[in-house]
């Protein structure tokens, strides 16, 4: 392990689901690394097994089989959580404290001196934007502003590893924009970030790297840009086209869609796509335009869950 | 030793908060209130002359009755009332402590710092006693200072009481804790604590219930419980003997027995409260 800063090896977990009855396997093997500096995104449909993967990380709940490492140190000592800092999905800070309150009580238990918390909270609430709201009731904020608060709680101890848990959620948009620049200054000083969202773009606008989590097993895992162009679709501009151009094209085994006027072709690879040109040009065709369509990770994503729609989910 | 100050923090900010706070010292101030008022002495040249108790003449019996005497026996009888007070006071402020914590999006927050679970536990619950232990120092100081400011009597003994309300209490904490741990409910708890101090203070019978029953195995089962669980009634009457230095009728035994078995059962809870937490889930 070099710059790996959380190292997830062959993690499995499994959920009795009572006397008699086959447990429930809610990680099935999963592997994955998140580097120092790095944004990584965990997607996956509700009961994929992510916010349990989130919990072995933290030592919340016991992993059945595998390893997972913070820093170096296994997830069951607490010396891993020393430099991690958490935002649970739906997390609950007590309503009594003010901001001032719950990011010291918070800090303490990180171990922090008094005057190091004193200087770290107006640092912190200024960069999420709750500066005036430092001596105000938990209980009085919006979601949006817990939501902000709970990040300034992640990140008192300033941690080397931050875990996240639906970090938008709740948030407007000039919000969400400004916990995506927070997260990206936090990983240009080498934090590692593992991101855990149902909301994609959100991954596809902060992640450099994501894994797709299906039925407990890692579907898929690359950068954006990887499981983007995975498949292999062309914008075709041409004329004219006509439907003996269109049935040619099927007969040469491609997908043929009639979009706006164009054509989509999903081909196997680019030679395929070659023996297309040169049907359209052997027909006396024009070619104006022809591009790689780029699928969007929403597109991956309803892809990867599709493949296995109708299996039952695992609790989170 | 910073991870207990966040705790003590926590909880004493909660309970202020809450009113629960407010309400503990509240009721704790009112009973002293009612306890300064009740008590008019007529001292005449540094003797009693007379008394009176709530309103009421208390017979003199000629010149037997010293005014130490009659201190003593106010500080008996009210520390036995105190016992009362200061536990049950203690498990409803207190009792809320560990199913707060376990609520989901809270126990996140806590379990996610470098901070081991029997380290979190054992925090909290001396934050609790410290919280508990305040009231009994509140109200059986404010009672003592109360009591010397209108006799001139100081009677040391009498704080002897709040070291075994507070030992009482330190158990049932405990046990509060292990209920809280398994269970998740805040009523529990206080139900199973208050049912615990009401339910030993019956086994204080315990052979007589074991020869009325039918079955031997029904008896030993008595037997058996008696031994396991707190024994409330025989430190209550510690209590009182502790304070009356048993100057009063029956002499009180004083066997460091009650002491031990409830030592136990309140360091068994506290044990199978920390191993089922480390268990736990979350």
């Amino acid at each position: 392990m070099t710059d790996s800063l959380i190292e997830v090896r062959a993690l499995r977990k499994e959920y009795r689901s009572g006397i008699g009855k086959p447990p429930i396997t809610a990680l099935d093997g999963i592997d994955f690394t998140v580097r120092e500096g790095e944004l990584f995104g965990l997607l996956g449909p509700n009961g994929a097994g992510k916010t349990t993967t989130v919990k072995i990380i933290l030592g919340l709940t016991a992993a059945t089989n595998g390893t997972a490492f913070v820093g170096g140190l296994p997830v069951g000592n607490p010396e891993s959580r020393r430099r991690t800092g958490y935002l649970p999905e739906g997390h609950k800070i007590p309503g009594y404290l003010t901001a001032r309150q719950a990011m010291t009580i918070f800090g303490r238990m990180s171990g922090m001196s008094t005057n190091d918390i004193k200087l770290r909270i107006p640092e912190l609430l200024d960069k999420v934007r709750l500066p005036q709201w430092i001596d105000v009731r938990v209980k009085k904020f919006s979601k949006g502003m817990t939501q902000r608060l709970g990040l300034a709680c992640a990140l008192v101890h300033r941690p080397n590893v931050l875990l996240l848990d639906e970090p938008t959620d709740g948030v407007d948009p000039v919000g969400r924009r400004e916990i995506r620049d927070l997260l990206r200054e936090e990983a240009r000083n080498g934090t590692a970030v593992l991101l855990n969202s149902h909301l994609l773009s959100e991954i596809e606008l902060t992640c450099d790297r994501v894994a797709v989590l299906r039925n407990g097993k890692v579907a898929a895992e690359g950068t954006i840009d990887e499981l983007t162009r995975r498949t292999a679709k062309y914008k075709m501009v041409a004329a004219p086209v006509d439907e003996s151009l269109v049935a040619m094209f099927r007969e040469n085994g491609a997908g043929v869609e009639r979009v706006n006027g164009h054509l989509v072709l999903s081909v196997n690879d680019i030679a395929h796509l070659n023996t297309l040109v040169d049907g359209l040009r052997s027909r006396g065709g024009m070619l104006s335009e022809l591009a790689p369509v780029r699928s969007t990770l929403e597109d991956v994503f309803v892809d990867l869950v599709k493949a296995d729609a109708g299996q039952e989910g695992h609790p989170q | 030793m910073r991870v207990l100050w966040a705790n003590i923090e926590d909880v004493w900010r909660e309970a202020a908060a809450r009113w629960t706070l407010i309400a503990y010292f509240f009721l704790s101030t009112i009973f002293i209130i009612i306890f300064a008022s009740a008590i008019n002495l007529d001292i005449v040249d540094g003797a009693l002359a007379g008394a009176k108790l709530f309103g009421k003449q208390v017979e003199m019996r000629g010149n037997e009755m010293s005014i130490e005497k009659l201190v003593l026996g106010f500080e008996s009888g009210f520390s036995a009332v105190l016992y009362f007070l200061c536990t049950f006071l203690s498990i409803f402020a207190t009792a809320h402590l560990v199913p707060r914590l376990q609520e989901k999006g809270t126990i996140d927050l806590y379990l996610s710092r470098p901070v081991s679970r029997t380290r979190l536990l054992l925090s909290r619950y001396f934050a609790g006693l410290l919280l508990a232990g305040s009231n009994v120092l509140y109200l059986l100081g404010s009672i003592w200072l109360i009591v010397m400011w209108k006799t001139h009597v100081v009677h040391p003994r009498f704080l002897l009481a709040g070291v075994v309300i507070f030992f009482v209490i330190a158990t049932l904490l405990a046990f509060a804790f292990l209920v809280g741990v398994v269970t998740s409910s805040t009523a529990v708890s206080i139900m199973a604590s208050c049912g615990m101090f009401l339910f030993s203070g019956m086994l204080v019978a315990h052979d007589r219930m074991a020869a009325a029953v039918s079955h031997e195995w029904q008896a030993a089962v008595i037997q058996t419980l008696y031994w396991i669980i707190p024994k409330t009634a025989e430190l209550g009457a510690a209590v009182f003997a502790f304070v009356s230095a048993n100057s009063f009728g029956t002499k009180i035994d004083l066997s460091p027995t009650p002491f031990l078995t409830t030592a136990a059962f309140g360091l068994a809870s506290l044990t199978l409260a920390i191993w089922r937490f480390h268990k736990k889930e979350f």
